[in-house]
């Protein structure tokens, strides 16, 4: 019988996506698990397995196309099998349920996107016994929770164990970055290539002129005395491990001081929006990423409540994703404050640009030797510079230099700050 | 129990007799002729317009009742009409003698005794006096109907327009109505007018009314009380509880000068010989007359008397001399008046538990006929001035009758456009530390000088040691020192502040929470109460809602079944069927009881919960006591303040100290005893020390992190902090000391699950008592919620714990299987 391929929901927010490329021909056959497209978000890329064998009978979106999630994209079935239904709908409003459904329900019956087999996956007709807390918890990390392992009473699904889901990663198919299409027309390849933007290109192309033409950005630089960051980080290096503890870097340094000093100047940690400042309780650390997509900017939320080595956990996490492509939508929004870091590069300073509606961004420099007189002698000592962009709209100057220089004295202490 | 009277065996062994006064029965035989001289022609005219005032009021309603018009106007009534046509000398006759400062409580039939006293108020008053009331009643909003629609331009008749229109206002349910059309018929009052709350449960005014002349004796204020209720209510346990209080000894060999002996309360009982069908003489009573009844409550036989209730002034006579002996404070008094209803006991009643013949023979003796002929007989009155007096009457009912129905001049409450109207009014919510702050409360000892606050003075508040170790209990302030310190405080603030209860004084409570209020207090603001539950109840009700501030106390929660009428029905309603003119500042202390089996063992916190109208806490440490119960003594709210016997010398574990200066902790709001981030558990009362237990062992053996939340209030409650708990956690278990079924823990777990599904990863689970009897203390274990229980339901139902091993059956199977059994 024939089955419907449809554009998977990755994460709540996500409304649409685009198909990057189709693995897969009309008239391929297809095994169950083969990868049949790769798509895309504004924020990130997936692949999508078959959920069935048998053959690609038709495809009814090309690549390039902005597909509404959970509408038809292919049928899958035998050879001359009938795909009437399919098509009759494509894409305008495309059924949720497979062929049962139709001998009585006119057309126009409209789809229930939430229910099982609108997922496309394969269920037994068994009911998914499932906590409201575990469903909400599955939905936000954009993860399957029917394939969770299910450890509650009587076989019901819990919170643990879509965490357990979560945390082993949301897709076991491989994934593979797509590369922009490449479209070099034959003629002008002696003189120059036109690389066709990516969907991500684009996006960061339109956020970044955005911001520069809606906000008032300046950016101060302030530097910090080193030494105790550099000290503290070879400690870890060198007895860390025998304590559980994992490398711990100079950048996940700067985000433990930024999440525990930021709740003192709240309008940092701030939406701008037209007529209000949005004020957050927690500090949701959104951290600059470069990927071979262009610049992804995952969030570690309450980033406060987390300790150092956690908050260095989830930053290593969140940025292999990122790298991967794997990484949910959901992960790349929500930001209150970003971070981003040049410093590798032996940047000096730099004016990052602010992530809008966010009121500020932290870009963080190299390392350099300065000296410092002490009693007639230079004494040199290791100092990192921290370029502080802010909206002047939400803040000035003033609060905005407080916070750079606690910032800065929070870091020249760091052991103290640990006791937070 | 006190020392300074002995028990002396010779005495109470000695052989003899009682011997019993005569009990005067319709002694009285006087007509209006041989009292011309005593009483002017207008007030021997009045007496009988009063009489037609309350037959054609009841005459009319009546009428509507059955056939929906009065007069040619038509109007339909559906609520009650409990009519007491043919008993108008009766009510007359009583409200002639009385003031403004004299009280009437009454029944569910107690028109005639409102108009009536009603009618008596207005004679006595002075015009400015009733511009003032009418005036300041409700900001003048019946007055402001009656002013633009009078026919008259006399104060006096204007006065007598306002009474009626209040009262068929308030009988229809309308918004200008006495209290707001809450009360209607059967609780319709006016308090400027000294009218008290009329009760539509039999007897119910009888402890209420005796609470209102304790407030009189011990805030020395002017005026005696009337208890006016029916003899079919003289087979209800209360009423006979009431006597008892207004008798009890010690008012007369105890209290202090001033305050000495019986209340000044007049039981007056409107004998018409049925209780609804009833026959009470020769039925359903023993007593053949009402009057008997005095001689079995004191020596003095409540200076009964049976009144002939037919001629008014036999009942003004009787008023006269009662009066004179309330005054000297020798009271109480049992009055058995007399008198025959010939209208049913409702429009429903079908006659058929009398003969017409016995009508048409009380007929006969009717008053107002034989009252209009005795004046004419005696020159008074022509039989056309009589005429006119019925045609004044009737033309007046009329004009209410019409205003009262008119929808645009009489609304009913709007809670169309103001749905929170009556949810406004269920309490006031005020505080007010003292209801007579000038004046300077009675003790008998500088706070300072009292023993017991020494004692507390050197004790620490906080249940641990500076070397974090828990101290002894006899170094720790404990909870009974907190229920001690507020009373005390509340005594030494409020000079209206009174506290009584079983055992409550020499004792100092049954578990010694009052130990040293004794050495501080005076009889008349401290007593014993006999063991009366209804009465101790119903008489604080009366006591707080006659203008004084309250604290009693039932020894075990199991208790208040003996008393409950007095909480359902009037601790928990009088404030909204007042309209909020009256206020409750009533706390009633409740102890819920361990160790003592299956009738002193009981948490009943769900059956005041259940309801409306009742404030309910039930705090579990010293610092939430003192905090709790300071706030209860401010408030002007009906209180349940419970308390757990478990836990009375537990010292404060959670506060770093029970502060010493004075603090209150508002109501509703639950408490964070411990913060966690992967279980709620919810915990009422005593509980919360076995949820500490349960907490440990979680975190220690299975790493599961529990944030406590103690919910110190049940009623009112704010959800927020918990559902913000469960957002966080996913889970939760409610626990408490009551058994399951219906349980107040049951309506949390609903509520929570109602208003945090979507962040539940298991649904609320219960952890109560078993559905069965209280078991002897050495098989508790079983019955009550253990730390083991809890683990065990976690397990189960939420999360299962790796590696553990349950003690006890927590399947659905078993919970099926036992409703199946109904435990």
């Amino acid at each position: 019988m024939a089955v419907a391929i449809i554009m998977p929901r990755q994460g709540q927010s996500v409304e649409s996506c685009i198909i990057t490329e189709w693995k897969k021909q009309e008239g391929d056959p297809v095994k169950e698990g083969d990868i049949l497209f790769s798509y895309e978000t504004d924020k990130a890329s997936f692949e999508e397995e078959a959920k069935a064998s048998g053959t690609l009978l038709k495809i009814l979106a090309q690549e390039g196309d902005d597909v509404p999630v959970l509408e038809n994209v292919a049928v899958i079935g035998d050879p001359g099998e009938d795909i009437s239904e399919f098509l009759a709908t494509a894409p305008e409003n495309a059924p949720a349920e497979a062929a049962p459904a139709a001998e009585s329900a006119p057309a126009a019956e409209p789809v229930k996107p939430e229910a099982p087999a609108a997922t496309g996956t394969v269920q037994s007709g068994e009911r998914l016994k499932i906590s409201p807390r575990a469903r909400m918890f599955a939905e936000e990390q954009g993860v399957d929770p029917s394939r969770a392992v299910p450890t509650g009473p009587k076989g019901r699904i819990i919170e643990r164990d879509v965490r357990a889901l979560a945390a082993a990663g949301p897709q076991p198919a491989e994934s593979r970055v797509p590369q922009g299409a490449l479209d070099a027309p034959p003629a002008e390849a002696a003189e120059f290539e036109d690389v066709k933007l990516s969907h991500v290109r684009k996006v960061i192309g339109s956020n970044m002129l955005k911001s520069l033409q809606t906000m008032a950005q300046l950016t101060n630089t302030a530097s910090f005395d080193a030494t105790q960051i550099l000290a503290y980080r070879h400690e870890v290096k060198a007895h860390g491990e025998g304590l559980g503890l994992g490398n711990i870097t100079l950048n996940d340094i700067v985000l433990y001081a930024v999440s525990r000093v930021l709740p003192e100047h709240p309008d940092l940690n701030a939406h701008y929006l037209d007529d209000r400042m949005r004020l957050f309780q927690h500090v949701n650390l959104g951290m600059a990423v470069d990927t071979p997509r262009g610049l992804l900017v995952p969030t570690i939320f309450a980033a406060d409540t987390l300790s150092l080595e956690e908050i260095s956990a989830q930053a290593k996490e969140l940025a292999a994703k990122a790298r991967e492509g794997t990484i949910s939508p959901d992960l790349l929004q929500g930001g209150t404050f970003t971070i981003t870091n040049l410093g590798s590069f032996g940047i000096e300073s730099f004016t990052p640009v602010i992530n809008p509606p966010q009121t500020g961004i932290l870009g963080v420099n190299s390392l350099e030797t300065r000296v410092r007189d002490v009693d007639g002698t230079a004494v040199p000592y290791q100092a990192m510079a921290l370029s502080l962009t802010f909206d002047h709209r939400a803040v000035d100057g003033a609060p905005a230099a407080r916070f750079l220089q606690a910032l800065c004295r929070a870091l020249t202490h760091f052991p103290l700050l640990l006791a937070r | 129990m006190t020392k300074k009277l002995l028990i002396d065996p010779a005495k109470m062994l000695q052989p003899g007799e009682l011997t019993f006064a005569d009990i005067p029965l319709c002694t009285y035989q006087k007509t209006v002729s041989d009292v011309k001289d005593e009483f002017t022609r207008e007030e021997l005219v009045h007496i009988y317009r009063d009489m037609w005032i309350v037959r054609e009021f009841e005459t009319m309603l009546n009428q509507i009742k059955t056939t929906n018009q009065y007069q040619g106007i038509e109007y339909f009534h559906p609520g009650p009409a409990h009519l007491g046509i043919g008993q108008e000398a009766g009510y007359v006759g009583q409200a002639y003698e009385l003031t403004i400062d004299d009280y009437i409580f009454g029944s569910h039939r107690s028109h005639g005794e409102i108009l009536a006293k009603g009618m008596s108020a207005i004679e006595k008053l002075s015009d400015v006096e009733l511009v003032n009331i009418m005036s300041n009643f409700f900001e003048g909003e019946t007055y402001n109907v009656v002013l633009a629609h009078t026919q008259y331009s006399d104060t006096k008749d204007i006065a007598r327009e306002f009474l009626l229109y209040g009262m068929v206002s308030e009988t229809w349910g309308r918004q200008t109505g006495f209290n707001r059309g809450l009360g209607g018929s059967m609780h319709a009052f006016f308090t400027p007018f000294g009218i008290y709350p009329n009760n539509a449960i039999v007897g119910g005014s009888a402890p209420i009314a005796t609470g209102s002349a304790l407030f009189k004796r011990c805030n020395e204020a002017p005026g005696i009380v009337v208890c006016n209720i029916g003899d079919g209510a003289i087979g209800c346990g209360p009423v006979y509880e009431s006597m008892n209080f207004a008798t009890m000894d010690q008012l007369t060999t105890l209290w202090e000068e001033g305050y000495k002996g019986g209340l000044s309360i007049v039981y007056n009982i409107w004998n018409n010989s049925y209780g609804m069908g009833g026959q009470t003489s020769g039925e359903t009573m023993g007593y053949q007359e009402v009057a008997r009844l005095g001689a079995g409550l004191n020596p003095q036989e409540m200076h009964a008397e049976r009144i002939d209730g037919m001629n008014p002034l036999a009942v003004i006579d009787a008023y006269r001399r009662k009066k004179e002996l309330l005054a000297k404070k020798e009271g109480p008094v049992l009055l058995d008046v007399v008198t025959y209803r010939y209208s049913g006991h409702s429009p429903s009643d079908s006659g058929s538990y009398r003969t017409p013949e016995e009508i048409k023979l009380w007929e006969e003796y009717d008053s107002i006929q034989t009252f209009g002929s005795q004046l004419v007989e005696a020159g008074i009155a022509t039989e056309a001035d009589l005429k006119d007096v019925e045609n004044q009457v009737r033309q007046d009912m009329i004009w209410a009758v019409k205003l009262g129905k008119d929808p645009q001049i009489s609304p009913r409450l709007d809670l169309k456009a103001d749905p929170d109207a009556l949810a406004d009014m269920m309490f006031t919510d005020l505080q007010i530390p003292s209801m007579a702050p000038d004046r300077k409360p009675d003790v008998l000892q500088p706070y300072e000088d009292n023993a017991r606050v020494k004692r507390i003075a050197k004790r620490s508040r906080t249940a641990y040691g500076p070397d974090g170790k828990l101290l002894s209990k006899n170094q720790v302030y404990q909870i009974r020192d907190a229920v001690f310190e507020a009373v005390m405080h509340k005594f030494y603030t409020d000079a209206t502040f009174v506290a009584y209860g079983e055992d409550n004084r020499d004792w100092g409570g049954a578990f010694g929470c009052y130990t040293g209020i004794t050495e501080a207090v005076p009889y008349h603001r401290f007593f014993n109460a006999p063991i009366s539950e209804a009465a101790i109840v119903g008489t604080s009700v009366g006591y707080a809602l006659t203008g004084g501030r309250v604290c009693s106390e039932l020894m075990y929660a199991d208790f208040l079944g003996r008393a409950g009428d007095e909480i359902f029905n009037q601790m928990a309603k009088w404030q909204a069927m007042s309209g909020d003119v009256l206020k409750m500042p009533f706390t009633l202390r409740m102890s819920v009881g361990s160790k003592y089996g299956a009738q002193h063992s009981q948490d009943w916190s769900a059956l005041c919960t259940h309801i409306p109208g009742l404030k309910i806490v039930f705090p579990a440490t010293p610092y939430d006591t003192l905090g709790l119960l300071n706030n209860a003594l401010n408030g002007t709210d009906p209180v349940i303040f419970l308390e757990s016997q478990r836990i009375y010398d537990m010292g404060e574990r959670f506060q770093p100290a029970v502060p010493t200066e004075f603090y209150e902790i508002p109501f509703g709001e639950p408490d964070i005893k411990r913060a966690g981030t992967d279980i709620t558990i919810l915990t009422v009362g005593a509980t919360l020390y076995r949820v500490v237990e349960a907490a440990d062992i979680l975190q220690e053996k299975y790493g599961v992190s529990v944030e406590i939340i103690d919910a110190r209030s049940l009623v009112p409650f704010n959800y927020e902090k918990v559902i913000e708990s469960v957002r966080k956690t996913g889970r939760i278990v409610v626990t408490g000391d009551a058994c399951e079924r219906g349980s107040h823990l049951k309506d949390f777990a609903q509520n929570i699950t109602e208003l945090a599904f979507d962040y539940l990863d298991a649904p609320p689970v219960v952890v109560g008592a078993k559905n069965w009897i209280t078991p002897a203390h050495e098989l508790e274990e079983y019955f009550f919620p253990q730390a083991s229980t809890i683990i065990d339901a976690i397990n189960e139902r939420i999360m299962p714990l790796k590696g553990h091993v349950p003690t006890s059956n927590q399947t659905e199977q078993h919970q099926i299987e036992n409703y199946k059994k109904g435990v």
